[in-house]
């Protein structure tokens, strides 16, 4: 992303003293006091009482929050609705994960928002970033991006949750109009109103081996794990075999195969994979494979090789496999594999099936792979003005994305 | 520069060619729009109130999941594709584990196998209700006040997320599919319960068909609507009830089976009309389908072990070293495949993991089918693929 530098600053304007000429001679009239005091009280039940959700919903939690929301669990009876617009909304509940690519739509909504307005980080991913903490197009955290009033942990929170949090929300409405501190909550565990420090992670001893590390804490895990006798009277369990076992390709359907050694000059069948194919002729096969009733497109992958040194010694080169599918009973599949050199671009298959112009596209995104005659040929998941292609295997799963990590 | 043109509609289309004369207007829809299903953004160019070119901009979900599971062990990454298509978790499990027992070459008990088809059933109706509870919201209040449809669909959906609590203790991110197995079999007094949800569920279909497929203002709004022909549905590799309602008999679970399909026949429903009440007409006969599947699979479960292997296992006991496979199943939207490419080098890690999502393609219809339509009639065409924006951009 193009956004360098440090963080964006995250102001919090309800941190600031208000102050207003009107306001402050209203403070020093006598006898006012006590009547501003019964509007204020007013107001603040209002308030309290009323508070409208703007749901910022992304993923998995949406759906939670629209359970909340529906018969169960039915947020009406607590004067809360969801409106979604942020003209009208009090409380933005952001539930799910927030990627970069997001980050300032939701910033931009929140702008949208008349004060007061508060915010509800709702499950794992809009606290922390959850897993994808440390990926390259996660924020992590919502609170990099906007100040948070109640933080909702699980993942997702069950709708109770979320109408605990809502609860806890009016309390903290109450207390800040009051001017008294907010009350600590009686099941810690299940809510915080005050996150702990969370450090923000970027630093590139962590990324350096992310993949050893995980492996390492597995194991330990799975050590802990001492119930290796089955229990008395259940069934006997088999224990794994020590040597993987043969990989199976799902084989090659005869009249493909018969297809590939007559026309195309394929000799080489491998047992574990599709068989490899001359980019220059593919188009040419997959028009033969849609004539012959394989109509339906399946996939389109690109994997990249990184290059290695030493024993197995290998040059950086590209694959991409491609797989059609028979329609009707006894469905099969028939698939096959291009051999490239970096920069290499095989012919698109767009002119043949429609399907393939979005998956070569993310496939150009996100691995890194050119299609000759592709009519469109632009990133597709990640921002345009992305560095790199992430799904390359030596791209650090953890790049920075600033201003948010 | 080869165009993709296809039934007269070419999605890149240049406006610039259009009549220059059009007092042409830009629509940007979503991404945050609570009937975009997620975080959906399409440019609409309209002239008056139809829409002329349909741009659709992915990735405001995008998490790098295929990213994430290079670096995980095979047995870590169950969870992690729970929260792709969020609203049929239970798919997502079996599409990934059933790559990993194929690469391995691993065998699924008998009953693990019908396990899964009950799963996957349920799932099927949980996930089809939540569809039809957002697709009258995306219709508007016309249908017996807005949200009503949508606030029954959510009380059954509740029966079913019970139902998985129950086995999982989960409910909604289960986590119970492994490698060679399941990890949770089904508690006692499971089959009755079970039994008292599903004749609950299947009572209420009928009220539900009385607000929507067979209510006027419905069919006003849906048939001819979005109408995707079968040949183009194949061409964009588009999968699901969207493909049968286009006329095109293709069901995984009978032409491929997986799981106990092959023990238990299953009823394809098919329509010809391609619009969307097409769609909606295929996805109430598959809840009728699935609540049938649901209680041949309690009556038939077969005793026996639920995993072939311990089912907290060693993450160095799941290994490959070569090979590639893809393994693709019949989730609520779709063929959901698991393409994986072992990795020589760190064997309990996969090299490459691409995930065929079904609602990708199906999102690809819509620079074809939107042009010509109304804006209003766009969140009705949105709605009937239903997309998941978790899987879409993984």
């Amino acid at each position: 992303m193009a956004l360098k530098g440090g963080r964006l600053p995250v102001v919090d304007e309800r941190a600031l003293p208000y102050s207003h000429p009107l306001y402050d001679t209203l403070l020093q009239t006598p006898g006012l006091s006590v009547a501003t005091a019964a509007v204020d009280l007013v107001l603040e039940w209002g308030l309290r009482n009323s508070l409208w959700i703007f749901p910022m919903a992304t993923s998995c939690c949406g759906i939670e929050l629209m359970a909340a929301a529906a018969s169960r669990v039915d947020l009406d009876r607590m004067g809360t609705i969801v409106r979604a617009t942020p003209r009208q909304g009090d409380v933005m509940v952001v539930a799910g994960t927030i990627t970069v690519k997001m980050a300032p739509r939701v910033l931009a909504l929140w702008e949208q928002m008349p004060e007061p307005k508060w915010c509800i980080a709702m499950g794992s991913c809009a606290i922390s970033g959850d897993f994808y903490r440390n990926l390259y197009p996660v924020v992590p955290g919502i609170d990099t991006v906007l100040p948070v009033d109640v933080y909702l942990p699980g993942c997702p929170p069950n709708p109770e949750v979320l109408m605990h949090g809502l609860l806890r929300l009016q309390e903290k409405v109450r207390a800040a109009r009051s001017g008294q501190p907010v009350p600590r909550d009686p099941n810690p565990g299940l809510i915080d109103l005050t996150k702990p420090a969370n450090g923000r992670v970027g630093d590139p001893s962590r990324a350096a081996d992310l993949g050893a590390q995980q492996v390492a804490a597995a194991l330990v895990a799975s050590s802990l794990d001492r119930s290796d006798e089955p229990a008395p009277g259940a069934e006997p369990v088999v224990e794994a075999p020590d040597e993987p076992a043969e990989p199976a390709f799902e084989g090659v359907a005869p009249e493909f195969e018969a297809l590939l050694r007559d026309t195309f000059g394929v000799t080489d069948f491998p047992k574990d994979r599709a068989p490899a194919v001359d980019p220059a002729r593919h188009v040419e096969l997959a028009r033969s494979l849609k004539r012959m009733g394989w109509r339906q497109l399946v996939y389109v992958v690109a994997t990249h090789y990184a290059e290695k040194t030493g024993a197995k010694a290998s040059p950086e080169r590209f694959e991409v496999a491609y797989a059609l599918r028979s329609v009707g009973a006894g469905s099969k599949v028939a698939a096959w594999r291009l051999e490239l050199a970096p920069g290499q671009q095989p012919p698109s298959l767009v002119g043949l099936f429609a399907g393939a112009d979005w998956q070569e596209r993310e496939q150009f995104d996100l691995v890194g792979v050119g299609f000759a005659g592709h009519p469109d040929l632009r990133r597709i998941m990640m921002p345009d003005a992305w560095d790199g292609h992430p799904l390359r295997r030596d791209y650090p799963a953890d790049k920075e994305c600033a201003p948010w990590r | 520069m080869q165009s993709a043109r296809r039934g007269g509609i070419d999605p890149h289309l240049s406006i610039t060619h259009y009549d220059p004369e059009a007092d042409l207007m830009l629509l940007h829809f979503g991404p945050q729009h609570p009937s975009t299903h997620g975080v959906f953004r399409m440019d609409l160019h309209l002239d008056g109130e139809v829409v002329i070119k349909a741009t659709p901009y992915l990735g405001y979900l995008h998490r790098g999941v295929e990213k994430l599971c290079e670096k995980l062990t095979y047995v870590q990454q169950t969870p992690v594709v729970d929260k792709n298509d969020y609203v049929s978790p239970m798919t997502n499990e079996q599409a990934l584990n059933m790559a990993f027992e194929k690469l391995m070459g691993i065998e699924v008990p008998r009953r693990a196998r019908w396990l899964r088809l009950l799963l996957a059933e349920m799932q099927r109706i949980s996930s089809h209700l939540l569809w039809l509870g957002t697709f009258t919201l995306d219709l508007g209040g016309a249908l017996g006040g807005g949200s009503t449809v949508f606030l029954h669909c959510f009380r059954e959906r509740e029966m079913v997320l019970d139902l998985f609590e129950d086995i999982t203790g989960a409910r909604f991110h289960y986590n119970t599919h492994t490698i060679g197995g399941n990890r949770h079999d089904l508690p006692a007094g499971f089959a009755a319960k079970a039994r008292a949800a599903l004749d609950g569920i299947e009572a209420r279909i009928g009220e539900y068909e009385d607000l929507s497929v067979h209510h006027a203002i419905f069919v006003a709004r849906t048939r001819g609507v979005g109408v995707l022909d079968g040949d183009l549905a194949l061409e964009l590799g588009i999968t699901g009830p969207v493909l049968r309602a286009s006329g095109v008999d293709h069901d995984l679970r009978r032409d491929a089976p997986f799981h106990a399909y092959d023990e238990v026949p299953v009823k394809v429903s098919v329509e010809r009309g391609g619009d969307c009440l097409a769609r909606a007409k295929v996805r109430f006969a598959e809840l009728r389908e699935s609540i049938r599947l649901c209680r041949a699979a309690l009556d038939g479960m077969p005793e026996g072990p639920i995993c072939g292997f311990k089912p907290i296992r060693q993450p160095t006991q799941s290994k490959a070293t070569s090979g590639q496979v893809y393994v693709g199943i019949e989730t609520p939207r779709g063929e959901l495949g698991t393409f994986l490419v072992a990795n020589p080098d760190a064997p309990t890690t996969p090299y490459r993991l691409k995930i065929r999502a079904p609602s990708l393609h199906a999102l690809s219809a819509l620079p074809y089918i939107l042009p010509g339509a109304t804006v209003s009639d766009a969140v009705a065409i949105l709605g009937s693929l239903d997309p998941i924006m978790g899987e879409v951009d993984r």
